[in-house]
């Protein structure tokens, strides 16, 4: 009986194990995201290398000179994907355009299906309506395409794309608001000085180190770091009061005397988000399925 | 004796701060509000396409008139989901929210009809008036099937905050919280293919 039972626990157990499994995989879709690698990713190879290098200058120019984060993906196909779900992917993926404008535009071609969009992230959906989009796409990529000229259309699509949203925004303006909004202390940073600003407190308030006063610490460690949550406030407190009693631990055992020794580690976790030297990366943008699609 | 009872005291403070961290009252207060703005957006870009038929309605009449049955259907479907009164409070009736979604899907499917009867207008077709009017609804078909993913996805993680333990303790005792409802399957599934249109 007891053996039976055991069998049973431990199917029991294999099957929410293997449940996890496939919840994970069934998680992924048929066809990934491929790996921003630059302003103009042609997986199709359908670009001469000098259109896609000029084609990705301009990119390059307007970005610095608006903020806007404009992309170009040719894929060979779909694989069964729905256009406007697989593009919006992308384009969230990617995070094109800044946090905050929400200034990115994706132009997505996928050649085997024939079809085209025009993905335009929240902050563009006033200026690149999805009329214009639709209008870029009818009026420069569409009759381009049909005439064979790939390369063509596309990069009359990317100029009409950069015309419509050039006044837009100012690049100063979107990215100085930026620094002021990275300088904001990150959760992290507030459990961390929670538990510094607690744990001295505590120390110097309870002087030889009596546990009651000792816990004045923690509550302190707490204010500071509720600031993040609640949640991370408590922990702060905990992490304290933890600190607190081991040093009083170490007091009573060595007769007092390493209350200063101990060191709290500093943490990383401060680094900024966009990738480092030359690379091109999303700015944090965010995509809510404004745009146009077509075909040819 | 009476040191040990301390030291046991402040472990068991710091133990219960530490426990008290998954009560979740600010998580769960966060994911109130998130799921109301995410619900804002979903009848923001309804409202947005109740907006675009008047028109569309009067072009396709100007084309084909005598589909009366289909521009019918159209004007009443619209009048239905004008006339479901929807607040926050909305998600907190699931009847209401019942309600809304049938309304909804009955204008989709009747928009569905009508953009199916430009096929047999060349005319139409080809009027650009019209080829906007389209455009605009395809985009604003695809917003909605963002606007309700972004909900969808919402809803299930509030509701997890609302059904697991501990949490659970805190939205039924402290905040009085209860699910909210969710869009179904089978109806997303309608909703997220937009119109199919051919140029």
């Amino acid at each position: 009986m007891r053996g039976r039972d055991r069998k049973q626990t431990v199917s029991f157990i294999l099957a929410c194990v293997l449940s996890l499994a496939s919840a994970v995989t069934s998680l992924s879709f048929a066809l990934d995201v491929p790996p921003l690698t630059g302003r103009v990713v042609d997986l199709a190879h359908v670009l001469p290398a000098d259109v896609a290098a000029s084609l990705a200058n301009d990119l390059e120019a307007h970005e610095t000179k608006t903020s806007n984060q404009v992309a170009v993906l040719i894929l060979p196909s779909l694989e069964g994907e729905p256009l406007e779900s697989f593009s919006h992917r992308v384009g969230t993926t990617w995070k094109l355009g800044q946090k905050g404008t929400e200034n990115g535009v994706l132009l997505l071609v996928a050649l085997r299906e024939r079809k085209v969009r025009i993905e335009v992230g929240y902050g563009l959906e006033g200026t690149l309506t999805d009329l214009r989009s639709a209008h870029i796409i009818r009026q420069e990529i569409v009759p381009r395409f049909r005439s064979g000229d790939l390369p063509g259309g596309i990069a009359a699509g990317v100029h009409a794309i950069l015309g419509t949203i050039e006044g837009t925004y100012k690049a100063e303006e979107v990215l100085s608001g930026h620094a002021r909004s990275d300088q904001e202390p990150t959760a992290f940073q507030y459990v961390i000085i929670g538990i510094v600003v607690g744990t001295l407190a505590g120390i110097v308030l309870s002087h030889g180190l009596q546990r009651t006063r000792a816990l004045l610490g923690s509550l302190l460690a707490f204010l500071v770091a509720q600031f993040a949550s609640v949640g991370l406030g408590l922990l702060a407190a905990g992490v304290t009061a933890f600190l607190l009693w081991l040093i009083l631990q170490a007091n009573r055992g060595r007769g007092g005397g390493w209350g200063e020794g101990f060191m709290i580690g500093p943490g990383g976790g401060f680094g900024g988000s966009f990738g480092g030297g030359g690379g091109f990366s999303g700015g944090g943008g965010d995509f809510g399925g404004g745009g146009a699609s077509g075909d040819w | 004796m009476g040191s040990r009872i301390s030291v046991f005291a402040t472990i068991v403070i710091a133990v219960l701060f530490v426990g008290l961290s998954g009560c979740g009252y600010n998580d769960l207060q966060g994911l109130d509000e998130d799921t109301k703005a995410a619900w804002s957006e979903v009848v923001n870009q309804y409202q947005r396409r109740t907006d675009l038929i008047p028109n569309l309605v009067a072009t396709v009449k100007g084309y084909a008139a005598h589909e009366k049955e289909t521009l019918e259907g159209v004007v009443q479907a619209r009048a239905q989901a004008t006339g479901i009164q929807v607040t926050p409070e909305t998600l907190k009736d699931p009847a209401a929210f019942e309600q809304f979604q049938k309304a909804q899907a009955g204008l989709t499917s009747a928009l569905g009809r009508l953009i199916a009867i430009a096929e047999n207008y060349p005319n139409l077709k080809a009027d650009q008036n019209f080829r906007d009017l389209q455009s605009q609804l395809e985009g604003t078909e695809n917003r909605i099937a963002v606007a309700r993913k972004r909900y969808i996805e919402k809803v299930a993680e509030y509701n997890k905050g609302v059904r697991y333990f501990p949490t659970n303790l805190t939205a039924k005792f402290l905040l009085h919280l209860e699910e909210k409802p969710n869009f179904t399957v089978a109806d997303e599934k309608a909703v997220a293919k937009p119109p199919e249109v051919k140029f």
